[in-house]
């Protein structure tokens, strides 16, 4: 179970739809519990997981019509940490990482994808092209243009919000 | 190709730790010599930053988790299940006494790397003092926190009230608990504050987690293994089929670490062996 949050977040961003997401969450486990090639080390387990729930999202795909529906989802907010410094700040901080999250979020599907996988999750290029079935070099250009497209959008809000901290 | 545009062009793969050995220690030193990489190099460093700050995005839903608990848990047999309640029932009753009758013995140094429960305890101590992990209970009742595990875990938590049956002054304040994952289970994650410091209790039942590395303290029959990791203190040690995890920034070491909590108690022939001479 320790990769739950990191499963459906991911789920998240292949079906940007909160039901399809706990669907797709559980069809992952169903199939990684009946699997005999789970990985030795649990240092895999974490990409190996992430390749189920992808091949069972391209096979749900194949066999559906209708396009992905959109939803509000409910954020995760961190509650403590920060709370003790300047109430200003945090709460530029908080909107700071909603603005990124926003961002992402309104990144094309592909886009979206590698920049959860790598700046989210943390995966190497080489674990992102193992869970998207893709040449490491096309993980790196991907990549590249999704934070270029992220970049454009961020980079005036983060330089306002900078001003109003500094 | 410049020097300069061959380095920008290897930046990204730098930031995103692609580059090994020479490939990266070429990077290092040019940036440490040329001012408008470094600038680059920073401002692409400080987007990454903010991006990979936004941190986790969701959270599975405890609807999700139960469904998800309920896939993995046929593998595990439900004798087994009563087995390792009973024992950690029996083992939060005994812990107050374990803790407090703490023996001298010499320590033993032991070689090796920390387990993986204690490496988890760590990294979720960090995460939820960075606000990654907010308590789902919030309390300050033993009671309360011990009665929001049923039905959760597949153990018994029992959070013993040391300060108030044994008259110990005040030194350390419950905060709340929360569910971690751990392996393919959860396992029970309790929060306390000492001094506005925090400091975290983390319990699983996980099979095959064995306490090793660190400096090995002996007390009471039981072997507590006390690691330092990540400028962390985790001590972590196992009894019938629970293995328990304590986290904090605190500065004190080894046995030490266990005065800190316990220094108002009244038994005084118990702490003292502990104080160093």
């Amino acid at each position: 179970m320790e990769h739950i949050d990191s499963l459906y977040g991911y789920a998240l961003a292949l079906t940007r739809d909160a039901t399809e997401a706990e669907d797709l969450v559980q069809e992952t486990y169903v199939r990684a519990a009946s699997s005999a090639n789970r990985p030795e080390t649990d240092s895999n387990l974490k990409g190996w997981l992430f390749v189920i729930m992808r091949n069972a999202w391209l096979n749900h795909l194949r066999h559906r019509n209708s396009g992905p529906r959109f939803v509000e989802l409910e954020l995760v907010e961190p509650s403590t940490g920060e709370a003790q410094g300047n109430p200003h700040v945090v709460y530029l901080r908080k909107l700071e990482r909603q603005q990124v999250r926003e961002a992402i979020e309104s990144l094309p599907d592909a886009y979206r994808e590698i920049v959860v996988l790598r700046d989210i999750e943390g995966f190497s290029y080489q674990e992102i092209a193992t869970v998207l079935d893709c040449p490491a070099g096309t993980v790196m250009s991907r990549l590249g243009r999704a934070r270029g497209r992220l970049r454009k959008m961020l980079e005036p809000r983060i330089r306002r919000i900078d001003l109003r901290i500094g | 190709m410049s020097k300069c545009d061959d380095i920008r062009g290897r930046l990204t793969l730098y930031l995103d730790d692609e580059l090994q050995g020479m490939e990266r220690a070429a990077v290092e030193v040019h940036l440490s010599e040329c001012e408008s990489c470094a600038a680059i190099f920073e401002r692409e460093l400080n987007f990454l930053n903010i991006v990979r700050e936004s941190g986790q995005l969701y959270a599975a839903p405890p609807e999700l988790r139960a469904k998800v608990q309920q896939i993995l848990r046929p593998r595990r047999s439900s004798r087994m299940s009563w087995m390792v309640a009973a024992a950690a029932g029996l083992l939060v009753l005994l812990l107050p006494v374990v803790m407090w009758r703490v023996v001298k013995q010499p320590n033993q140094p032991e070689n090796g790397p920390a387990c993986s429960f204690a490496l988890m305890a760590a990294e979720t101590h960090l995460r939820h003092v960075g606000g990654q992990l907010p308590l789902e209970v919030e309390s300050t009742s033993p009671q309360h926190i011990s009665e929001w595990f049923v039905n959760k875990v597949n153990f018994s938590v029992k959070l013993p009230n040391y300060q108030e049956s044994s008259g110990q002054e005040k030194l350390y304040e419950l905060e709340g608990a929360r569910l971690v994952n751990f392996k393919t289970d959860y396992a029970a994650y309790v929060a306390y504050q000492m001094k506005e410091r925090p400091i975290s209790l983390v319990i699983t039942s996980a099979s095959g987690v064995e306490p090793t590395g660190g400096e090995v303290i002996a007390a009471g029959g039981l072997k507590f293994h006390y690691n330092a990791i990540d400028g962390l203190k985790v001590l972590t040690w196992s009894d019938r089929g629970l293995t328990y995890a304590l986290v904090s920034d605190l500065e004190e070491r080894g046995q030490q670490s266990c005065i800190v909590c316990h220094q108002g108690t009244k038994d005084q022939s118990f702490i003292e062996p502990l104080k160093p001479h």
